[in-house]
């Protein structure tokens, strides 16, 4: 068997990650103490290395317009933002790895190629076209994630945490095996496409029903919202700082985006309306939920779990309102997503942060230790409250428009309120930073601890600042060069 | 290079500059905050020489703009959002009252800032960029970002800087604002979506088209989201606490500039968008505009403590303003565009007196002074002056804006009109009772013999910088009280026209 040219550039920013995850527990077995240090910043670099390649190809995918496909694995448009979005993210997450590894004094090669399968998986989760595919895409992205967020093993949360996501993961997983075996059932095909055309032409019965909504269930874990939200703010809590981050930005942008195209295809077609009146409900209560939660955490990592909860909610609207406008509110919505909650997780491990230390009064006072970086956390902040210039706003804006020009007025209501609730707990970060005194204990905790630099992590966390700034005010070009290519290119069906 | 850049740029220099200027600012260590403060004083005062020579010397055009920069920006979701700023009758002294208060308030408040004052400064001179882009704001969606942009600083400013309760009062102030902006943001949209465009000339046609009922409830929005800026009773709560609260510049920047977006809204945005909606709750609007006038009054009365007592003074005078706008008239538009230049100048200067007097006592209380015109007569000359400026003592600025808004409640042609014009007049009468009666207790008399009070901490009159500060707005004071005429011809033309519009659709019905 032959592969052309078109093929092997289909699935190499698929094998190059992939490569090197093979690879990375290799070149760190070397255990010898006088090169280790040596042998760490090597396994780092190879997987910075092997995410920009990923990175690279891609992106001349994206540039030359090219939408090659491997079987079952189609690289086009949707699938090629999806990996730019996960390699970029897991890029974020190795830098700031790196420096709370060592504050953790945790540092092994297993945690980066387990982040470097997972982002393999998140990839083939978008790119398939096939359910099979689709659930192997689920299963690569899920099982490194399980064993990531027990990674710091020497924590009793750690552990509880990944078996938590390993077992409610688990339950996710064969809800949507089976309810693609359901669909396969009732129309004989895998194909998504194929499905879609399928089910158009026939009656809606019970049995697709029921499939769609086990295969919907699967997707709804993953993007963690209600009623499948409740592993959420445990396993983010267990999980070390930046893998929180990733998890909650490129888990649920992958499966948002796979989402998009299962949707996008016509797959939950059995009484369609249904299908859409149910995603506006669960739409609101993980609003609803996730924001009244939030505003109850004392643990910044809950306070931040809950709030990508919330954050679900409003992609979920963009889906209800189910517009090419929507939809491309949906990816841009992402895209200032991926950048503002990297940051947000990001200050956690500039402020040399670890174990359970991650409460508000933790960081009382923290941030004229090291302003820049605290108002580069506090504007990542800002972003997710929606607040403008900052580029959360415009993803809501862009959402709530379609929203509202669809006669959804009162959805938009609500979602406006939950963000004003928002606004509460996402400043009790900055005003803890800057506006309260630190506490007499933790002044003396860190009289006591050692000095700590991060400035990987330092850097991630600027450009988060930054770009968070510079989307909000060049909303347009980002728009209509990316969010609207992608739905237009991936979505012919909606023009 | 530069010059025939700011020629056609001047409104994105106003806008950007202090911003930038002020981030540039924050990049400075701690330790150096005296020159941070003289390069962010020496940066305001460069806004303000530029804005207010180019500002006055252009001519306005048959539409009253002076100064116009416009340009697509983007469309997302298919709504075009134009980058159109531009200086008018209805903003211009505005724009000035701003960019003339932020280097007098740095100035003011040079050493009442105990810690940090670097950072603080560089977050009035952000504040200031906010301000000064909404003003000249013509697109619905750009003024919508400065409207909110505006928070944040001032979410700081008090924050961190504020008084004992300054968390409770700065997340008091944001959420209170945005619940109003949010809301407003929805029937924003939903008239743009309409429209096809956030042009309030446009959205005004497109609103004509839709029933009476949508507009009420449009506009309604539109209108709570001016009305807690303003604040109007019953939406005022929020300001109090702020005020008294906030450090001194905080004051008086909230005072100076920051309450007149809300009225501004009304006059620029919700007005001429709804008339009819505009006209039908004009009732309303006045009911609550007189309730604020009285109200304000009477808890001034009873405060103990002088900042709040100017604070609650604030919600009455901002009655006065909404009551002028609720006319519907030209004479009362113009008095509450008047009203707004004036109480920018009288409660600034209030609470820049009020700052000085605390910086040397450090107590608020009144029963802790008497007798300080003893110890500091410059000061108590100065206070007297502005006193009476905000009672509307005849050649003052007060009287002018109050009797020209009172006249126009009274002619307004609205059947509510004499009766709400009578009610108003209560307030100039009540005003005058609770600043006299403070005046009284806390300047004259014996002096307070109390070893600990207030007035035995009193050791020096003001300096010449604090005279400096204060000297431009006597000046002003006087000028206003004695030829408001400057101040209301370039608005003239284009208020006049605004009412004749938004009197059309009433022949019509």
């Amino acid at each position: 068997m032959t592969i052309t040219a078109g093929e092997l550039s289909a699935i190499l920013p698929l094998l190059i990650p992939a490569l090197g995850a093979c690879l990375l527990p290799l070149a760190a077995l070397d255990k010898d103490q006088a090169t280790v240090k040596w042998v760490r910043g090597a396994t780092f670099f190879m997987a910075l290395f092997c995410l920009a390649g990923g990175f690279f190809y891609i992106t001349r995918l994206w540039a030359t317009g090219a939408q090659p496909s491997y079987g079952a694995i189609r690289m086009d448009r949707l699938a090629q933002f999806a990996g730019i979005f996960v390699l970029v993210a897991a890029g974020l997450a190795v830098l700031q790895l790196w420096d709370h590894l060592h504050q953790e004094g945790w540092v092994k090669g297993e945690t980066l190629s387990l982040l470097l399968f997972s982002a393999v998986g998140m990839i083939l989760f978008v790119a398939a076209s096939n359910l099979i595919l689709l659930f192997l895409g689920l299963e690569l992205l899920s099982l490194p994630l399980y064993a990531l967020t027990a990674t710091v093993r020497t924590r009793a949360k750690a552990f509880e945490g990944g078996m938590k996501y390993f077992i409610t993961g688990a339950v996710a997983a064969s809800s949507f095996l089976m309810g693609s075996v359901l669909l396969y059932g009732v129309t004989g095909t895998l194909e998504i496409g194929a499905l879609g055309q399928a089910l158009a032409a026939r009656n809606p019965d019970p049995i697709a029903l029921a499939g769609a909504a086990l295969l919907l269930m699967g997707f709804l874990f993953k993007i963690s919202s209600v009623p499948f939200h409740q592993w959420t703010p445990d396993v983010y809590e267990a999980a070390p700082h930046p893998i929180s981050g990733f998890m909650s930005v490129a888990t649920k942008g992958a499966a948002v985006m796979a989402l998009l195209r299962v949707l996008g295809a016509g797959v939950p077609a059995p009484g369609s309306a249904r299908i859409q009146a149910a995603l506006a409900l669960v739409a609101v209560l993980t609003l609803v939920v996730g924001n009244l939660a939030a505003l109850a955490q004392d643990n910044i990592k809950r306070m931040l779990a809950y709030s990508s909860i919330s954050h679900a909610g409003y992609i979920l609207l963009g889906l209800v309102a189910a517009t090419p406008a929507a939809y491309a509110g949906v990816i841009f919505y992402l895209l200032s997503y991926l950048v503002m909650n990297m940051g947000a997780f990001g200050i956690l491990t500039c402020l040399g942060l670890v174990g359970d230390r991650t409460t508000f009064d933790d960081v009382k006072g923290q941030g004229w230790k090291r302003p820049d970086l605290a108002i580069a956390a506090s504007l990542c902040l800002f972003g997710l409250a929606g607040i403008p210039p900052m580029a959360g706003f415009y993803g809501k804006y862009m959402i709530f428009k379609e929203l509202i020009l669809q006669g959804h007025v009162s959805m938009a209501v609500t979602g406006i309120l939950a963000s004003l609730v928002s606004v509460y707990y996402y400043f009790r970060l900055p005003v803890a930073l800057f506006l309260e005194k630190p506490t007499a204990k933790a002044e003396r905790e860190a009289s006591e601890r050692p000095a700590f630099r991060a400035s990987l992590a330092g850097a991630a966390l600027l450009v988060c600042g930054v770009l968070v700034v510079v989307i909000g005010l060049f909303p347009g070009t980002l728009y209509l060069s990316i969010a609207s290519r992608v739905v237009a290119d991936a979505f012919p069906f909606l023009r | 290079m530069i010059t025939p850049w700011m020629n056609t740029h001047l409104l994105t220099f106003l806008v950007f500059a202090p911003f930038l200027w002020g981030a540039l600012l924050l990049l400075f260590p701690e330790r150096q905050a005296p020159l941070v403060k003289l390069l962010a004083v020496l940066g305001a005062a460069g806004v303000l020489a530029v804005g207010a020579a180019q500002l006055l010397r252009g001519q306005p055009d048959a539409l009253g703009t002076i100064v116009l920069e416009r340009f697509h920006w983007f469309s997302a979701v298919g709504i075009p959002v134009e980058y159109h700023l531009a200086a008018d009758g209805l903003n211009l002294w505005l724009v000035i009252l701003t960019v003339f208060l932020v280097p007098l308030t740095m100035l003011g408040t040079w050493n009442s800032l105990p810690s940090r004052p670097g950072t603080a400064f560089a977050l009035l001179l952000m504040l200031e960029s906010g301000m000064l882009g909404a003003l000249v704001a013509q697109d619905l969606l750009l003024f919508y970002l400065f409207w909110e942009a505006m928070l944040l600083p001032m979410y700081f400013l008090i924050g961190v800087w504020g008084g004992a309760e300054r968390r409770y009062a700065a997340t008091k102030f944001l959420l209170f604002t945005l619940s109003g902006s949010l809301l407003w943001l929805v029937a924003l949209l939903y008239t743009a979506g309409k429209a096809g465009s956030f042009a309030p000339g446009v959205m005004a046609q497109a609103v004509q088209a839709l029933p009476g009922k949508v507009q009420g409830t449009l506009f309604i929005a539109f209108a709570l989201a001016f009305a807690i800026k303003v604040p109007l009773f019953p939406l005022h709560t929020w300001l109090p606490d702020a005020h008294t609260e906030a450090p001194t510049a905080g004051s008086v920047i909230l005072a100076g500039v920051l309450l007149k977006l809300g009225s501004y809204g009304f006059l620029r945005f919700a007005i001429p968008i709804f008339p009819d909606a505009a006209r039908h709750f004009s009732l309303l609007l006045a009911v609550l505009s007189v309730a604020a006038i009285i109200y304000g009054a009477l808890v001034a009365m009873m405060q103990t403590d002088i900042k709040k007592l100017v604070a609650y003074s604030s919600v009455s005078h901002m009655g006065f303003v909404m009551l002028g706008i609720a006319s519907m008239t030209v004479i009362g538009t113009q008095g509450a565009m008047l009203q707004m230049l004036n109480h920018g100048i009288s409660t600034g200067a209030l609470f820049i007196l009020v700052g000085m007097l605390y910086d040397r006592a450090h107590t608020r209380r009144i029963a802790d002074f008497g007798g300080v015109a003893l110890r500091m007569p410059v000061f108590t000359a100065f206070f007297m002056i502005v006193t009476l400026s905000s009672i509307g003592l005849p050649l003052t600025n007060g009287f002018a804006g109050e009797f020209l808004i009172l006249n126009g409640t009274y002619l307004s042609g609205f059947h509510w009109g004499k009766a709400a014009a009578c009610a108003a007049t209560l307030g100039v009468l009540f005003s005058a009772a609770y600043m006299l009666w403070m005046v009284k207790r806390v300047f004259w008399g014996p002096a307070n013999p109390d070893p600990e009070s207030g007035t035995a901490h009193l050791h020096a009159d003001l300096d010449l910088r604090e005279i400096a500060v204060l000297l431009p707005l006597v000046v002003l004071i006087f000028w206003m009280g004695i030829h408001p005429q400057t101040f209301l011809t370039q608005s003239e033309g284009q208020v006049s026209r605004a009412i004749l519009q938004a009197h059309a659709g009433e022949v019509k019905r």
